[in-house]
């Protein structure tokens, strides 16, 4: 126990330059393999154990935890009295195998995956985003004010961009306050973030409960819904929209920009040693403000696009937890923009498979929040010690 | 009984629901450990506390059950984050996630039921004072566990051995370490027991301030108990202020309500969440350099 107390206050929150890098006798450069060793030394990275010769004792571990994580849920959904068997069939089912389910499923993904962009481009800095949520809400709320005072009295295309553009900026503004308040003040990003999350809620929830309200609208109150000209267009008959391809074209720009740009490896330079940066010469606030509003835009572009294309009005559940599905995928995903995206898709499924659940198995829709949790616990237990993401 | 008053009884009493978990929080962070799953630590206590009085009609033994499950979800936040090396802020959200979809598959069927609360005890003598009596002497058992526990962490942190080593645990585990000590399982036990302290807090939402169980009930005071920790610079003096402060905060939204003032319930719902954030803002410079330095370096290291 002792050792490893040591062991966990000697790591270094320097990914540049770890100890055990310089007290080697052969110090690899930074973006060689770590040389394998027979130490029991912490367990790098999943992206750097990619490049490893392949450690078949470690996957197999991780394997396991993985299918302890499924094996956990089956538990709970017994107790409830459902077939495990049953309910991991209807969530396949439901989500994939179907047609119309796997459009619907990629569809839901769009706006968690820019969302847990937005998580994962101040990750590159060392900065925490747990504001996917209330980016997510003010990109919404931005689009439906500019989608609904446009109307129908602007060509689609015009409407479809204003949007996106109004709920980029919003979502910029809204992590730019953290930004800032983190940059300016040092007040902790985690907790401001969050803390914006119930107040842009709040502002949702005032909105639709009084300026916006849809007098027509009975029931549930809901904002005005957009003018028909101002919905994305379906693709060629199906499910999916417009907003599909625009996602696509950020999320592979996203990527670029994090692993081929100078801004990208400065952000990597400022998230391993900020005090190394600064007397690098990199301006390490306007840097860390960069990738909080940029994160910010993408989450707000998100709101905007879901709203734009598949809820085309502002309701209360507008949301529904998104952006924290988001977080913890940006983590399964470890901050790598590719596998990131993965994990929404699979976040999305499992979000969508609470409704095939409820219908088929007689579960609560929430139950797939514990199974959320579980797959993220699987890779946070076995990822001892693990590095950043490069 | 004018607003003002009003407003300062129902401060006491939800501030509570905040107080117990930054509590518990701040005796985690003591030791190094940040728990964003304080959030989930009191859905879990705040359901086992309704459940348990519900089928035993003790709403104390609910309390007893707030506290083990909310132990039982900061255990699995102290395993992955001490044991493990999990990232703190994800294994948080992670129990918290955990408590969130479990508390709605096993509570839809104590929706809407009803629960004998825990009672009001007015305090002898002091409950009969004008205006200070009933603002802070005249409330449920678990106020005044509040004003205990206060001056108890205090005493333990700054007075006694063991609160020297839990905090010498969050600056240096290599110290402790050394010394002898055994620097994990001070942590495990900080967790453990600061999540206790959170499922309380959710049982003072269920069996006592609010009185009755629905589907994410905390609505992010255990976040906002996370941010308490962080303005009140880690004293558990102005833990409590700032635990207050939200709960003024809190009751002050539904007392202008109740008077009829014309503002929007949401905007005013938005009200807590927003002094909070600025009194973080307002203390975060002077309030940072104070934080325990393994606590810093773990937070250094997330992302």
């Amino acid at each position: 126990m002792t050792h490893d107390a040591m062991g966990a206050t000697t790591e270094s929150p320097s990914s540049i330059i770890l100890p055990e890098q310089v007290a080697a006798p052969t110090v690899p450069p930074v973006h060689s393999d770590p040389a394998p060793t027979p130490t029991p030394a912490p367990a790098p990275a999943i992206a750097v154990i990619a490049k490893d010769p392949i450690h078949w004792g470690r996957i197999g571990l991780v394997t396991a935890a993985y299918l302890g994580s499924l094996i956990a849920f089956g538990v709970v959904v017994a107790t409830k009295g459902a077939d495990p068997f049953s309910v991991y069939h209807t969530m396949v089912k439901s989500t994939i195998l179907n047609g119309g389910s796997l459009q619907q499923t990629v569809l839901r993904a769009i706006p968690i995956a820019l969302a847990a962009l937005a998580v994962t481009i101040p990750a590159r800095a060392g900065l925490v985003n747990v504001g996917g949520e209330g980016q997510l809400i003010m990109g919404a709320v931005a689009a439906t004010g500019i989608g609904v005072a446009l109307g129908g009295h602007v060509a689609g295309p015009i409407s479809w961009v204003a949007m996106a553009v109004a709920g980029a900026l919003a979502g910029a503004v809204w992590a730019g306050i953290s930004g800032i308040l983190r940059t300016a003040l040092n007040a902790n990003e985690a907790v401001t973030t969050l803390l914006l999350n119930f107040i842009a809620n709040d502002v949702m929830l005032y909105l639709i409960y009084q300026p916006w309200k849809d007098p027509h609208g009975s029931g549930q109150p809901q904002s005005r819904p957009l003018a028909h000209a101002a919905v994305l267009p379906r693709l060629f008959g199906s499910q999916l929209n417009i907003g599909l391809v625009a996602a696509a074209v950020v999320a592979v720009g996203t990527w670029y920009a994090l692993q081929r740009t100078g801004w990208g490896f400065a952000l990597r330079v400022v998230g391993g040693n900020r005090e190394a940066a600064r007397r690098a010469g990199l301006r390490v606030n306007r840097l860390l403000l960069s990738s909080m509003l940029a994160g910010g835009a993408l989450a707000g572009l998100g709101g905007a696009l879901n709203l734009a294309g598949v809820e085309t009005q502002l309701r209360p559940d507008v949301t529904v937890t998104f952006g924290y599905v988001a977080f913890l995928a940006s983590y399964l995903g470890r901050h790598d923009p590719l596998k990131v995206v993965a994990a929404a898709l699979l976040f999305s499924a499992i979000a969508l498979s609470g409704n095939g659940l409820q219908l088929t198995n007689g579960l609560d829709g929430a139950i797939v929040d514990v199974l959320l949790g579980l797959i993220v616990l699987a890779p946070l237990v076995m990822a001892k010690k693990r590095g950043r993401a490069t | 009984m004018n607003g003002i008053e009003q407003t300062l009884i129902g401060g006491v009493e939800g501030g509570t629901a905040i107080l117990l978990p930054a509590l518990g929080e701040l005796i985690g962070e003591r030791a190094g450990v940040v728990n964003l799953g304080t959030e989930g630590c009191m859905l879990g206590g705040a359901l086992a506390a309704f459940a348990a009085a519900a089928v035993t009609h003790s709403a104390l033994l609910g309390v007893g059950a707030g506290f083990v499950v909310g132990a039982a979800f900061g255990g699995l936040h102290g395993w992955m984050t001490v044991r493990r090396h999990a990232d703190q802020l994800a294994s948080g959200l992670v129990v918290w996630f955990l408590a969130l979809g479990l508390t709605s598959v096993f509570g839809t069927s104590y929706i809407s039921r009803v629960v004998n609360p825990l009672p009001v005890l007015k305090i002898p003598g002091l409950g009969s004072i004008p205006w200070v009596g009933p603002i802070l002497f005249d409330h449920d058992i678990l106020v005044y566990a509040g004003y205990v526990l206060v001056a108890a962490i205090w005493l333990a942190f700054y007075r006694t051995r063991a609160g020297l080593v839990l905090r010498a645990t969050g600056e240096r585990p290599e110290v402790v370490a050394a010394a002898g000590g055994h620097p994990q399982l001070v942590q495990l036990a900080a967790v453990a027991v600061g999540s206790g302290l959170a499922g309380v807090g959710g049982a003072q939402l269920s069996v006592g301030y609010v009185g009755n169980w629905f589907n994410d009930m905390t609505s992010g005071y255990g976040f906002v108990a996370v941010a308490v920790v962080l303005f009140a610079a880690w004293r558990p003096i102005r833990v409590l202020g700032g635990a207050y402060l939200f709960g003024i905060a809190l009751a002050a939204a539904s007392v202008l309500q109740a008077h009829g003032v014309a503002v929007n319930q949401y905007l005013l719902d938005a009200l807590p969440y927003l002094i909070t954030l600025i009194a973080l803002v307002a203390f975060a410079r002077r309030g940072s350099s104070e934080a325990p330095e393994g606590l810093a370096r773990a937070l250094a290291q997330s992302g």
